[in-house]
Parts: C-alpha cells; sequence; structure tokens
C-alpha cells in the first residue's frame, strides 16, 4: 500500500478522523490546570464537550489517526493491513497546525493522536512523540493532550513521551486473552498490559518527586485510560466487568471505555450482528461502570457467576435494590452518605445536598425533589421521618411492574394497587414476554 | 410594602440589598424588584435604588466574610439570572444569613438550606446561571476576522459574560477577541496580554464582524468536514445529539 502524496489537508483529515471514530475515550477530563500566559491553552477537570457528532456521542479532542497505514492485521479493525482502504499520514507539522487553528476557535479541548502501526511499533511512537514535542515547545500548546502508548515500543519512549501527555492510554481491546489470540494475532495480552503497568509505575514515581519539588514535570497527570470491544465474543456481562473492576484496582485506571461492537470487516471469526452494534449492553455496562467508581459498588454485588447478563429491563441499581430489598427502606434523615447512594434514584450531588441540608432542619419530599433526587424511582425506597410519600408496598413484583411500566411517573399519577378477582392470574394479560422470563423476572 | 426598584445587575441589586436594609422599615415590609422587569403593585410604595458601586461591595465584601466564599458564588451567579424574581429571593438569603443572631457556622451553611423557598430559589437560579456558562464554555465559536480579532456571537440568556470572562482569557492570554451577547446587548473584551472587561449595550460594527480573515473560511471547511467523519453511521442518534447539543445554541455555531 502506498500513501498518496499529493493529498490536500482536508482529504487527509477526512481519512484519518473517520479511521479514528472506533475509539471511544473522547474525555478531556481529569486534570485542572491553568494557563501559564504565554502559550495558549488550559485545562479544566471535569472536562469540556465542545460539539456532538450525529451518533450523539460528544467532540471534546481533536480525535485523528497520525496514519492509519497498519502492520498488523487485527479482524475487528477497519485499518487492518488486510483491509483495502485509502492510507493517508499527517506529518507532525500539519498536526500542531490543525491543533492550533482549531482549539483558538474553541472548537476542540485538545487533541486525542492515536495510530496504525507504521513500519514498527517503536517507529510509530517515536513519531507520536516528536509531534507532541513540536505541539509543546514550538507551539507553545497547553491544552489536553491524549496520547496512545503503542504496546511494543521501548520504554524510554513511552516514559519521554508521558511528560508531553495529559493522559495516556493502551487499548485492552478485548476483555479476554483468550479472544485477543483469536481476533488479534499480532498482539498478545502480557504485550498490552506492558506498557500499562509502566505508565502505573511512572506516575507513582513521579508524583512522589512533586511531593519534594514543586516544579517536577508531571508524568501524565490526567491518568490512562483503556477501552474494550463489547459483543464481538462471547464474554459475558460479569467477566468484562470484573476485568474493568481489577484494571480500576491494580493498575488504577482512570477510566474503562467499552466500545459496542461495530461490524466493519466481513470475517468468520466475527459474529454476525443483525441488529446493530450492541448499544443497550454498552449502556447497562457504563452505569454498572459509574457504580464501581463513584458509588462503592463491587462487580461481585450486582452480578454473579449464576446470573451473569444484566438485567434488559433495569438499571443494573435498580436491578440491585430489588434484590436486596431487606436493606430499605432508607430514612433521608438519619441514614449515613454512603447508604443515600445506594438508594436508587440519589446520585453523589442530590446525597452530598441531603446531607448537608438536613444540618438545618428535617428533610420532606418535596425538599427531595429540590435537592435534585429522583422520586419516580427513589419513592420506593425511602421514608422521610419515618414515612413513606404514598403508601406502598417493600415487595419486589410490585415495585418491578411500577418501575418498568410508569417509567415517567411517579406512582400518585399511575395505579398503584389491582384489583384483585377471581381469576387473578397473570396468564390473563397476555403471554409474558420471552425476554422478560430470560431476565429473571 | 415599600418597594425597591433597582437596576438589573449584580451591583443594583447589592445596592438595593444595602438600601432596603438601611432604611429600616423591617424586613417584612419591604422587598425587591428588578426595574423594568415588575409589575406594578397596589398599595405600595415605590422607591428608586440609585446604582452605588460603593454600597456594592460593602454588601458582597460582608456577605463572602460572613457567609463564606461558596455563598458568595452562588448568590453572585444568581444575581445574574434573567428571571426577575431573583431579587427579592437574594434579599432574603442575605437577611438570613447576616442577622445578628445568626452564629458564623450557621451563616455558612444558610446556602445549604434548601427548605427554604428563597434559598431553594436562589440555589436553583444559581444552578441554571451556572450550566448556562458551561454551555458557552463548550458552545463559544470564534471566527477570525481579517484584523486577526477572535469574534464570537452568542444569545445567551442569562447574563453569562462575567462567568466567562475568566475562562477564556486564562485560555488565550496572547489573542485579542471579542465575544458579542446579542441578547443583552453586552460585549466581553480581552486584548492581548491585558485583563478582560465587559462593555455594556454597546454592539460591535456590522460590518466588519463580516470581514473574514484569508485562512478563516478553509478552517471551517475542515472543522465541518471533521465533525461529519467522526461520527459512527451505525450508532447514528440525532435525538441524543440533540439532547447534549439543543438547536438553539447551534445558530451561532460554525458546525451548526
Amino acid at each position: 500500500m502506498e500513501i498518496a502524496k499529493d493529498m490536500d489537508l482536508y482529504q487527509k483529515l477526512e481519512i484519518l478522523s473517520d479511521a479514528a471514530k472506533y475509539d471511544v475515550a473522547c474525555t478531556s477530563s481529569g486534570i485542572d490546570r491553568k494557563g501559564s500566559g504565554k502559550g495558549m491553552g488550559n485545562c479544566t477537570a471535569a472536562g469540556i464537550c465542545h460539539s456532538f457528532s450525529a451518533d450523539g456521542r460528544c467532540i471534546a479532542l481533536l480525535k485523528i489517526l497520525f496514519t492509519n497505514e497498519c502492520v498488523f492485521d487485527c479482524k475487528y479493525c477497519v485499518n487492518r493491513s488486510s483491509n483495502d482502504v485509502e492510507r493517508a499520514a499527517f506529518t507532525p507539522e500539519e498536526v500542531c497546525r490543525l491543533t492550533i487553528e482549531f482549539y483558538r476557535r474553541n472548537y476542540i479541548e485538545g487533541l486525542f493522536l492515536s495510530s496504525g502501526i507504521l513500519k514498527s511499533p517503536s517507529y510509530t511512537m517515536e513519531l507520536l512523540y516528536q509531534t507532541l514535542y513540536k505541539l509543546r515547545y514550538e507551539y507553545h500548546f497547553e491544552g489536553y493532550i491524549h496520547v496512545k502508548a503503542i504496546p511494543g515500543a521501548p520504554q524510554e519512549l513511552i516514559e519521554k513521551t508521558g511528560f508531553l501527555a495529559d493522559r495516556m492510554s493502551v487499548n485492552l481491546e478485548l476483555p479476554t486473552a483468550e479472544s485477543l489470540r483469536r481476533l488479534a494475532p499480532h498482539k498478545t495480552r502480557k504485550k498490552i498490559l506492558a506498557p500499562m503497568r509502566q505508565v502505573q509505575l511512572s506516575r507513582k514515581e513521579h508524583k512522589n518527586e512533586l511531593m519534594l519539588f514543586k516544579n517536577a514535570p508531571q508524568f501524565v497527570p490526567a491518568g490512562q485510560s483503556t477501552q474494550m470491544i463489547i459483543g464481538a465474543t462471547p464474554e459475558n456481562d460479569y467477566q468484562i466487568l470484573s476485568v474493568a473492576e481489577s484494571l480500576y484496582q491494580k493498575f488504577e485506571l482512570k477510566r474503562v471505555f467499552y466500545s459496542a461492537f461495530v461490524q466493519v470487516n466481513q470475517d468468520a471469526e466475527l459474529p454476525a450482528l443483525p441488529g446493530g452494534p450492541p448499544l443497550l449492553r454498552e449502556h447497562r455496562l457504563y452505569q454498572a461502570d459509574w457504580l464501581l467508581r463513584f458509588y462503592g459498588f463491587g462487580a461481585g454485588e450486582l452480578l454473579s457467576e449464576k446470573r451473569p447478563n444484566f438485567n434488559v429491563f433495569l438499571d443494573p441499581k435498580c436491578d440491585w435494590a430489588l434484590s436486596h430489598l431487606e436493606q430499605f427502606p432508607v430514612e433521608i434523615n438519619r441514614a449515613d452518605y454512603y447508604t443515600l447512594l445506594r438508594v436508587p434514584g440519589i446520585g453523589p450531588k442530590s446525597a452530598q445536598r441531603i446531607v448537608k441540608a438536613r444540618r438545618m432542619g428535617s428533610l420532606d419530599f418535596t425538599d427531595l425533589k429540590r435537592a435534585g433526587v429522583v422520586l419516580k424511582r427513589a419513592v420506593y425506597f425511602i421514608t422521610c421521618n419515618g414515612r413513606q410519600m404514598y403508601p406502598l408496598k417493600v415487595e419486589e413484583d410490585f415495585i418491578l411492574r411500577n418501575l418498568m411500566y410508569s417509567q415517567s411517573r411517579t406512582p400518585a399519577e399511575t395505579v398503584t394497587y389491582r384489583q384483585l378477582s377471581l381469576f387473578d392470574d397473570d396468564r390473563m394479560f397476555g403471554e409474558v414476554p420471552q425476554q422478560l422470563l430470560q431476565a429473571g423476572v | 410594602m415599600m418597594i425597591f426598584q433597582c437596576e438589573d445587575s449584580v451591583d443594583g441589586i447589592f445596592t438595593g440589598v444595602y438600601d432596603a436594609w438601611d432604611s429600616r422599615i423591617g424586613h417584612e415590609a419591604v422587598a425587591l424588584r428588578i426595574r423594568e422587569k415588575m409589575d406594578l403593585e397596589l398599595f405600595a410604595k415605590y422607591r428608586e435604588v440609585e446604582t452605588d458601586t460603593q454600597k456594592a461591595a460593602k454588601v458582597a465584601r460582608s456577605v463572602r466574610s460572613k457567609m463564606g466564599q461558596d455563598a458568595y458564588r452562588v448568590i453572585y451567579q444568581a444575581a445574574l439570572s434573567a428571571n426577575p424574581e431573583k431579587a427579592d429571593s437574594i434579599y432574603r438569603v442575605i437577611v438570613r444569613g447576616m442577622s445578628a443572631n445568626v452564629t458564623q457556622y450557621e451563616a455558612q451553611n444558610v446556602i445549604w438550606n434548601l427548605q427554604s423557598r428563597d434559598v431553594c430559589r436562589v440555589f436553583e437560579l444559581s444552578r441554571k446561571v451556572g450550566n448556562e456558562a458551561h454551555r458557552y464554555f463548550q458552545f463559544v465559536r470564534f471566527r477570525e476576522l481579517d484584523s486577526g480579532v477572535l469574534f464570537s456571537e452568542i444569545q445567551a440568556e442569562n447574563q453569562v459574560l462575567p462567568l466567562i470572562g475568566e475562562h477564556f482569557s486564562d485560555r488565550f492570554p496572547n489573542e485579542n477577541f471579542m465575544i458579542y451577547d446579542n441578547g443583552h446587548n453586552d460585549c466581553l473584551i480581552h486584548g492581548k496580554q491585558r485583563p478582560w472587561f465587559i462593555l455594556r449595550d454597546t454592539c460591535p460594527d456590522e460590518a466588519a464582524k463580516d470581514q473574514l480573515a484569508a485562512r478563516e473560511e478553509e478552517m471551517q471547511e475542515l472543522w465541518k468536514g471533521f465533525c461529519k467523519s467522526i461520527s459512527v453511521e451505525a450508532r447514528e442518534n440525532r435525538g441524543l445529539q440533540r439532547q447534549f447539543w439543543p438547536l438553539k445554541f447551534r445558530r451561532w455555531m460554525t458546525e451548526g
């Protein structure tokens, strides 16, 4: 494959952003950094999304590949070497110019630079390093940079690049070593985990240095992330979530991203997905991921060997609460912060507001609404001063029925009782859908 | 009832708070309203508030020192809101925090007392204004004019310019830029290596703001192309896109 030489910048950008779009991470979060007043740019910890593409995903960073030329032949990837797609490559100069010009128009929050493997991992990493160096030291760019660490590249190069970037990531690609062997024959689990470990250790080391010297350079200050493809291989949700949990605990990752498998290649090893990418599954995994990171849940609490997949109809938190009804209802005016967090409909923000507000006096249901609690989910699980909002049964079937059929309403507006009848039997209302039975309802 | 009519600005409201308190009529017998944004009431007397930056600064200083920086920020943001009821609620909250019989600890926590109607309104308004300001961190789009100035036009509901000035001047210290809020007719102006400021009731020269720099259109094309090619067709979801990126913002944006 030859890289066309006479391509203009527009075509290159089109090809290389198109090739990068299957990478999920587009966050610009994790670090608060003021501008130095000399160059251009700053960072905010919450991250800023600047636009949204037609698929509803945010555009925060200029997400491009340095080149889509690749020596590897991973079966799920558009850029696999055996695919006949148009190939292109940027020069470091072009990447810098694009980044700066987009950034000063407030189009983007920074640069996300990934790459196919051109010639060899170390050659590619060298190119990425050169680009970042130019951007930081010649263009004085102080915005966010997310760069890929290429597995197989020499340690020194990754180390040097880490001082220029805010976030580094190595893609785990697939949840298990076995799947990786099948779909990405040129990659091994060991090779992928090596740079991940290196970044983790270097971050720790340089944090210690920062304690001693105020101006010591920062190494990957916004932490590292990774991503897994969901639905290309037969792993269940429990396996995937356990992998994510151990990545958070053992590798101290900031984020794990899940990407629903999109069929771009035809290959005997890949599953056919007539219904499109498994978006609901991806969504449930993200919900559970949040529960791991901000709500103090463990993977083992949400799923188990016996029940390895998420409920299609309920979010993981409601699902957990329904199977642990013995811990409810929770008294809003007395329960501690962590107990509040476990109530469906209450998140970290509203839990904090509740804790602060009840110092000044007891809380009522109207106050909860003001604090941002989602009452349509929370009502079943809470009491205020010992009273429920409506007389509701704390009973699994009852709550489940209401949660599912009154998605947008509180029970006052829906029927909260059922007329007893001689023929009180579910079959009277038609067939129970197959999916409901599978979900274990 | 004595109604104090103040100007629709932070200084105006704070001066109103000062005057209403200073009038010694009694907190129950006074109310604050925004001039031109109110309905006249029967059986009420009206008093005009002359905006006075010194009085406003005094109020701001005491709020900061007694109720804390967090509370000040919440109140300040609420004062930028488009909701005309803000003035009276802010007055009630400040009265609660600054009363003589309130301890320092209580004063610092007044802003979290969401059980109170006024605190809750101030809190909500403040959150709305803060959220809108964040939208403009996201959605301000600059275009380069042939004078080298970066120009942006927005149409904000609340007065967000004071909240976004710091962010953009920290980000672009070496640029000359201007953000024009055509809803309020205010301009945020920043000169290279100079502090930013806001000009009220000024609109930029119509002709100058359409004279683009030579490479400007090329950059806009590149950006539009990028936004198109970064989307995954198999996942297309316009509803989700609209939820995060409401149509009202797009009118003023390059790729909108």
